[in-house]
């Protein structure tokens, strides 16, 4: 029981420590995104219409 | 594209396709992507809305295989704790609270609610990813991981993910300079080539050496 607590503790942890983490990088941000995957260029249109 | 091609084909030639599955998947999930991205961006164009799409769901995609892919590494180095069971669940709690916040965030929008989650999700599964680089990184020094195969992967993934926040800082400081956006592509071929010369370079069973005892006269 403490193991899986255990486990739900440090999941929550490193999803709080990441969003955190977001929200400090991206506070600044101009609009640019980051995307990490492929050689491809990153599109001049974002899909999210906020 | 080729650097992609190099790691599978070193992989398999190092019949290490299986132990290192979720980092070939990756890799080749990586291929295609690029492939239907390619095609999409010769049909419809860079500012077509077609290309977005394509680009920001096969991203989502992308971001789930390397998070899995992270998170085969840190079973490795958690197995001979026989805390392998542990890293899963772990994962699938951190898989399952990311897209939950991420439905959280994007809920009020009910335009493009599935573009808008795969968007958020792969954001945030970028910086989960990243803070667990990092924290395998302290759990392999801390558990002086020996295994170069397996510590050179984790230190490749490590400088992978601080150098696209490096890139992302840059693009915000000096977004009037051509090369930045030259930047993310140029670092997209850098974990596949990494990958490629650990595999080519050391075998399964080749350990670092520790640092030398420093003999201290009495």
């Amino acid at each position: 029981m403490s193991r899986k607590l255990g486990a739900l503790a440090l999941a929550l942890g490193i999803l709080v420590g990441a969003m955190e983490l977001k929200t400090l990088v991206t506070a600044h941000s101009k609009g640019a995104v980051i995307m990490a995957n492929g050689v491809s260029p990153v599109p001049v249109k974002l899909p999210p219409a906020n | 594209m080729g650097a992609g091609v190099c790691f599978v084909a070193s992989a398999i030639r190092r019949s290490s396709f299986l132990k290192y599955f979720f980092l070939n998947l990756y890799v080749i999930l990586s291929l295609c992507a690029d492939l239907l991205r390619q095609f999409v961006l010769r049909f419809y164009g860079l500012d077509s809305s077609e290309y977005s799409y394509a680009y920001y769901y096969t991203d989502c995609l992308l971001t789930v295989a390397l998070f899995v892919a992270v998170i085969s590494l840190a079973s490795r180095v958690f197995a001979e704790l026989n805390l392998g069971k542990h890293v899963r669940t772990v994962a699938v709690l951190l898989l399952l609270g990311t897209a939950g916040f991420s439905y959280a965030v994007v809920a009020q929008s009910a335009h493009r609610l599935v573009t808008m989650f795969a968007f958020e999700l792969s954001q945030n599964l970028y910086f989960v990813g990243l803070v667990l680089t990092y924290l395998l990184w302290g759990a392999v020094l801390k558990l002086q991981e020996t295994r170069t195969r397996v510590v050179q992967m984790v230190l490749s993934l490590g400088l992978y993910f601080s150098a696209y926040a490096g890139s992302f800082a840059l693009a915000n400081l000096a977004p009037k300079y051509v090369f930045v956006q030259y930047l993310g592509p140029i670092l997209g071929c850098f974990l596949p080539i990494s990958w490629s010369l650990t595999l080519l370079r050391h075998s399964e069973d080749s350990r670092l050496t520790p640092a030398r005892l420093v003999a201290v006269p009495r």
